[in-house]
C-alpha cells in the first residue's frame, strides 16, 4: 500500500498528460484530439452527456482501448497504457460503474483477486489487516466476510474503491459515474473520502454528468461534448454552473417537463393491487414483507429506495417474472397467479431494469425487438407481416419523438441510449394499461430524458398506471403523483411529492419509516 | 435532435461487410486446416497424402456407387445434426440424437414387426416413419421433463440417455423383439419386403436422402419464416428477453426437444427400412455424434447442415479405401474426425469470447 508522496501546499505535481488523444471507431470518432492532465492531489472532473465519449476516454487511459492517435506522459517519457495491466503498473486505478466483482465470493477473496500478496499463498490475514486499515482511513466501511451478493451497491462501490486503494503504487485513481448508486446522503460521504483522497496525494478523475458534483469538490473540469473538448477550466479560474450547462449542452433548447399537478387520486380506479405480499430473492431470502401497493389508472407511482433494496424483485412481481411468496395480486379486481403472459394479455407492459441483458437479442434487428412487445404481429401465410410492422412503427409519434435508430439496425450494437430508446418505444406503442417501468433515463442525454418524461405524463393522462422505479430522486419528484418508498424490507407508502422534500425521502430511504 | 442522436451512436456502428465475410472465411479455414494435419500424420507413415486425398475423392465421386454410399451415410447424419441443430437455436445442446435414434429405430420396428407387416408401401412406410419419430420424441421427451421439471441441464441428460438408450434396445433385442429363427443372435425378426425403402439400382442408395432433405427445408422454412421460428431464434439468442415478452419458455423448450427426438428418430426409422432391414443392438451406432459433430460445423444453420453431414459421410466411406490403398486401419479416419472436432471446439470457443 505505498502512497503518493503528499503535496500539500508544494508546486503541483502532473502525474499524467494526454496530447491529442484520439479514437475512431470505424467512421465515427468518439474522441477527438483531447489534452488532458492529470495533477497529484487534486481532482479533475470529466463532465459530458452520455455518448459524449467520457467512458472512451477514461478507457483510453485505464488501456482498455489503444488510442488512434495522440501520446501520454507519464513521469517525463511517452507510455503505452494498452492493454490495462500496463496502465495498472503505471499506477492507474479504475472504479468501474458496472462493478467488477464476483457475487459468490467473499469481500476478502475480491480484495485477494486484484491484489497480489507476493508469493503462492493466499495470505487471508495480511490482506484483512490492509482492508481494515484502509476502510477506517477512508470511511469505507466494509465487512471483510460478507459475500458480494449480499452487499448493496454502495458498499460494493466502496470495495471496488477499497481494491483499488490496496493495489500498490496506485497513484490516478478513475470514477466512473460514482454517484448514480448512492442516495444523497452517501453522496456527502463519498465526497468527503474524496477529499481524503486528494489531501493524500492522490489524483482522481472524476466522470459525471451531474453538475452540482462537480461544483462541490472539482479542481479542474473538462467538459465534452460529441468526442470534442468545449471547455476547460480550473477552479481558480472560477467555475460557474451555466457555463458548464452550456458546454455540455451546446445551444440545443431545452424542453421544460409539465405536470399537472395532482390528478385526483381518488378518483382513478384500481388496477392493480398487491396485499400482503412476501417478495423472496434468488437466496430464498425475504426482499419485502408484508408488500400493499395500489396502482390506480391514470396516476404516477414513483418508487424510491437505494439501489438493492428489492426494486428489481418488486418490478418482477409486478410483471409475474417472479411469483409472490404470500399475499395476493389483483389485475382490474381478478387476481393473476400466472407468468408474464398472462400480465401482458391483462394490460402489462413492462421496461427491464437491465435492458441490454434481458431485452437485446443478439443479432436481431430493432424492428425485429418491436414485435415482441409493441406492435401486435399480423399473419402473412405462414409467415409474418414485416411490411405492416415497418410502416406501423414509421408513423408511430413515440417513436419519433424519441429519435429511435434505424429500424435495420442491429440491437445488439447499439449505444445504451439507442437501446432505451428501442425499449421505451416498444413501451410506450403499445399504450398499455399498466405500465412497470425501471430507469426510463437511464443512459439519455437529458433532451431525450426530458422527451421520455413527457411521454410518461402524456400515457398517464391518457389513463395508464404508471409505476415508476427511479434513482433520481428528483425525476421521480418531477413524475410523480404518488411516492413509496422500499427500505428495510418494507414498502412505505402514501408521500405526495408535494407535501415531502428529497432529503426526508432520502432519510426514509436509508433508516426506513420506524426510524 | 438528428445530431444528438448520432453522437449517442457512436459506437454502435461497424462495418458490415466485415463481419459477413468473417465466418465464411474462418469456417472454410476450419474445414481445411485437419486435412492438413492429417496430411502430416500420413506422411510420417509414408503415405502420400494427396494421392490418398485423391483416391478418397475417386472412391466417393468416382462412381454412382460411391457416390451413393456417402449419402446413405449423410442421411442420418443429416437427421441428427437437425436433432442437435434445431435445439441449439432455441438455445438448448442435445447429444441425445445418438439415443433419440436407437429408440427411433426400436419403435419402428416393433411396428414394422407387429403390425405393419402386412401393408401396403404407401400405407406402412409413413406410419412406420411416424412410429420412429414417435419414438425419438419419446425419448427426448424424457431430457424435456427433466428439464423443464427438475432444471437438469439438457446437455448431461441427453448424453447420459444415449447409454440407457442402447441397453434398452439390447433388452428388446434380446427378449420380446429376438427373431424367433435367429440362433440366439441379438437382433430382431426382418421387416416385410414392402416396408423397404425403395433403392437406385446398382447402388444401396435408397430414398431417405429425400426425406431427410426435405426436413432440412421444413425446418430452415420454419426458423427462417415463421412466427413459431422467430419465437425459437428469440429464445435461442436471449431466453430472458423471450421470458419478458411473454413467451412460455418452458412449453417451447419442450416442443423444441420434442421435435428434435423426432428428427433423430426418423433417422432411426430410415436406418431399418433403408438399410439394416432388422434392429441389431449397434444400429445406427455413432451417428448421434456424427450428427452433432456436423451440426456445430454449420454452425446450426440447417442448409450448411448438408454439406458438413455431407463431409462426415465422405470421411466414413473413405476409411474403407484407405485400407485398401494405403495398408493403414480404416479406423484412422477417426484420427481425421477427432482433428476435425478439435479444430471445430477451438475456434468454437474463440468466437463465444
Amino acid at each position: 500500500m505505498d502512497k503518493p508522496a503528499s503535496v500539500g501546499n508544494g508546486p503541483k505535481t502532473t502525474l499524467l498528460q494526454a496530447r491529442g488523444l484520439t479514437k475512431r471507431f470505424g467512421s465515427l470518432v468518439a474522441n477527438n484530439n483531447i489534452d488532458l492532465d492529470i495533477d497529484a492531489g487534486s481532482i479533475h472532473a470529466v463532465l459530458g452527456e452520455n455518448g459524449a465519449g467520457k467512458s472512451t476516454l477514461m478507457k483510453m487511459l485505464y488501456g482498455v482501448y489503444e488510442p488512434n492517435d495522440g501520446e501520454v506522459i507519464m513521469d517525463g517519457e511517452r507510455t503505452t497504457l494498452h492493454p490495462p495491466i500496463k496502465a495498472r503498473a503505471k499506477g492507474i486505478g479504475m472504479v468501474f460503474q458496472d462493478f467488477r466483482l464476483v457475487p459468490a465470493l467473499s469481500v476478502l477473496d475480491n480484495v485477494a483477486l486484484a491484489v497480489s500478496t507476493g508469493g503462492w499463498r493466499l495470505r487471508r490475514k495480511q490482506l484483512r489487516e490492509q482492508i481494515q486499515e484502509v476502510s477506517a482511513k477512508y470511511g469505507l466501511a466494509v465487512n471483510p466476510d460478507a459475500d458480494v451478493w449480499q452487499l448493496d451497491l454502495g458498499q460494493r462501490q466502496r470495495l471496488e474503491i477499497v481494491k483499488v486503494l490496496l493495489v500498490p503504487g496506485t497513484r490516478i485513481i478513475i470514477f466512473d459515474e460514482p454517484t448514480s448508486v448512492l442516495v444523497p446522503q452517501e453522496v456527502e460521504s463519498f465526497l468527503k473520502m474524496l477529499d481524503l483522497l486528494r489531501k493524500d496525494g492522490y489524483g482522481i478523475v472524476l466522470i459525471t454528468h451531474k453538475i452540482n458534483e462537480v461544483l462541490a469538490c472539482a479542481d479542474q473540469v473538462t467538459v465534452l461534448r460529441a468526442g470534442q473538448i468545449t471547455y476547460q477550466a480550473s477552479r481558480s479560474d472560477g467555475l460557474d454552473g451555466d457555463t458548464l450547462i452550456k458546454s455540455m449542452m451546446g445551444v440545443k433548447p431545452l424542453k421544460t417537463v409539465t405536470k399537472q399537478t395532482a390528478v385526483d387520486a381518488a378518483a382513478g380506479e384500481v388496477v392493480m393491487e398487491v396485499r400482503d405480499g412476501i417478495i423472496k430473492g434468488n437466496h430464498g431470502e425475504t426482499v419485502i414483507e408484508s408488500l400493499g401497493l395500489t396502482l390506480r389508472s391514470g396516476e404516477i407511482t414513483g418508487v424510491a429506495g437505494i439501489s438493492g433494496s428489492g426494486q428489481r424483485e418488486l418490478a418482477e412481481v409486478m410483471f409475474g417474472l417472479r411469483p409472490l411468496a404470500a399475499g395476493s395480486l389483483q389485475i382490474k379486481g381478478k387476481a393473476l397467479t400466472g407468468g408474464p403472459a398472462d400480465f401482458m394479455k391483462a394490460g402489462v407492459s413492462f421496461v427491464s431494469e437491465d435492458p441490454l441483458k434481458e431485452s437485446v437479442i443478439p443479432g436481431f434487428t430493432i424492428l425485429e425487438h418491436m414485435v415482441l412487445d409493441g406492435i401486435s404481429v399480423q399473419n402473412k401465410g405462414t409467415g409474418m407481416d414485416w411490411k405492416q410492422i415497418r410502416s406501423e412503427l414509421g408513423a408511430s409519434e413515440d417513436a419519433k419523438a424519441l429519435a429511435l435508430a434505424d429500424p435495420d439496425r442491429r440491437a445488439d450494437e447499439l449505444s445504451g441510449g439507442n437501446v432505451q430508446r428501442m425499449v421505451l418505444s416498444r413501451a410506450l406503442i403499445r399504450k398499455p394499461d399498466i405500465l412497470i417501468i425501471s430507469y426510463p433515463s437511464r443512459g439519455l442525454d437529458i433532451g431525450t430524458t426530458r422527451t421520455i418524461q413527457q411521454q410518461l405524463i402524456t400515457l398517464a393522462e391518457q389513463g395508464t398506471a404508471i409505476l415508476l422505479f427511479s434513482e433520481d430522486l428528483d425525476e421521480l419528484f418531477k413524475l410523480s403523483d404518488r411516492l413509496v418508498v422500499l427500505s428495510g424490507k418494507r414498502l412505505s407508502s402514501g408521500y405526495r411529492p408535494s407535501e415531502t422534500t428529497t432529503s426526508e425521502i432520502g432519510y426514509l430511504m436509508l433508516k426506513g419509516e420506524s426510524a | 435532435m438528428k445530431q444528438q442522436a448520432a453522437a449517442a451512436s457512436t459506437l454502435a456502428t461497424r462495418p458490415l461487410g466485415r463481419n459477413r465475410w468473417k465466418p465464411l472465411g474462418i469456417q472454410a479455414g476450419l474445414i481445411a486446416a485437419p486435412f492438413l494435419l492429417f496430411g502430416l500424420f500420413l506422411m510420417f507413415y509414408d503415405v502420400n497424402p494427396i494421392s490418398l486425398y485423391g483416391s478418397m475423392i475417386s472412391s466417393t465421386f468416382g462412381d454412382l456407387y460411391g457416390f451413393g454410399e456417402v449419402l446413405i451415410k449423410a442421411t442420418p447424419i443429416i437427421l441428427t445434426g437437425l436433432a442437435a441443430a434445431l435445439p441449439a437455436r432455441a438455445g438448448m445442446i442435445n447429444v441425445g440424437g445418438e439415443g433419440q435414434l436407437a429408440i427411433g429405430a426400436l419403435f419402428a420396428t416393433w411396428f414394422a414387426v407387429f403390425y405393419l407387416h402386412s401393408m401396403p408401401f404407401w400405407l406402412g412406410i409413413p406410419l412406420m416413419l411416424i412410429a420412429g419419430a414417435l419414438g425419438g420424441a419419446t425419448w427426448a421427451g424424457i431430457t424435456a421433463f427433466l428439464k423443464v421439471r427438475g432444471n437438469l441441464n439438457e446437455t448431461i441428460s441427453s448424453l447420459l440417455l444415449n447409454y440407457v438408450a442402447v441397453f434398452t434396445v439390447g433388452f428388446f433385442v434380446h427378449g420380446l423383439l429376438k427373431d424367433p429363427e435367429s440362433f440366439n443372435w441379438p437382433f430382431s425378426p426382418e421387416i416385410a419386403a414392402t416396408l423397404r425403402l425403395p433403392i437406385v439400382n446398382g447402388t444401396r442408395l435408397h430414398v431417405g436422402i429425400v426425406i431427410a432433405l426435405a426436413l432440412v427445408a421444413v425446418v430452415w422454412y420454419v426458423l427462417k419464416y415463421t412466427r413459431l421460428g422467430f419465437r425459437i431464434r428469440v429464445l435461442g439468442s436471449n431466453n430472458l428477453a423471450a421470458e419478458r415478452a411473454g413467451f412460455k419458455v418452458s412449453w417451447m423448450q419442450v416442443g423444441v426437444l420434442l421435435a428434435a427426438g423426432a428428427l433423430a428418430g426418423v433417422a432411426g426409422m430410415i436406418e431399418i427400412a433403408g438399410i439394416e432391414g432388422r434392429l441389431r443392438p449397434a444400429t445406427g451406432a455413432n451417428y448421434g455424434y456424427l450428427g452433432f459433430l456436423a451440426a456445430w460445423m454449420a454452425w446450426n444453420s440447417p442448409i450448411r447442415l448438408v454439406f458438413t453431414a455431407f463431409i462426415l459421410g465422405m470421411i466414413t466411406v473413405a476409411g474403407n479405401s484407405l485400407e485398401i490403398s494405403s495398408g493403414l486401419p480404416s479406423s484412422s479416419v477417426h484420427i481425421l474426425m477427432g482433428l476435425v472436432l478439435f479444430f471445430l471446439l477451438g475456434i468454437g470457443r474463440r468466437f463465444s469470447r
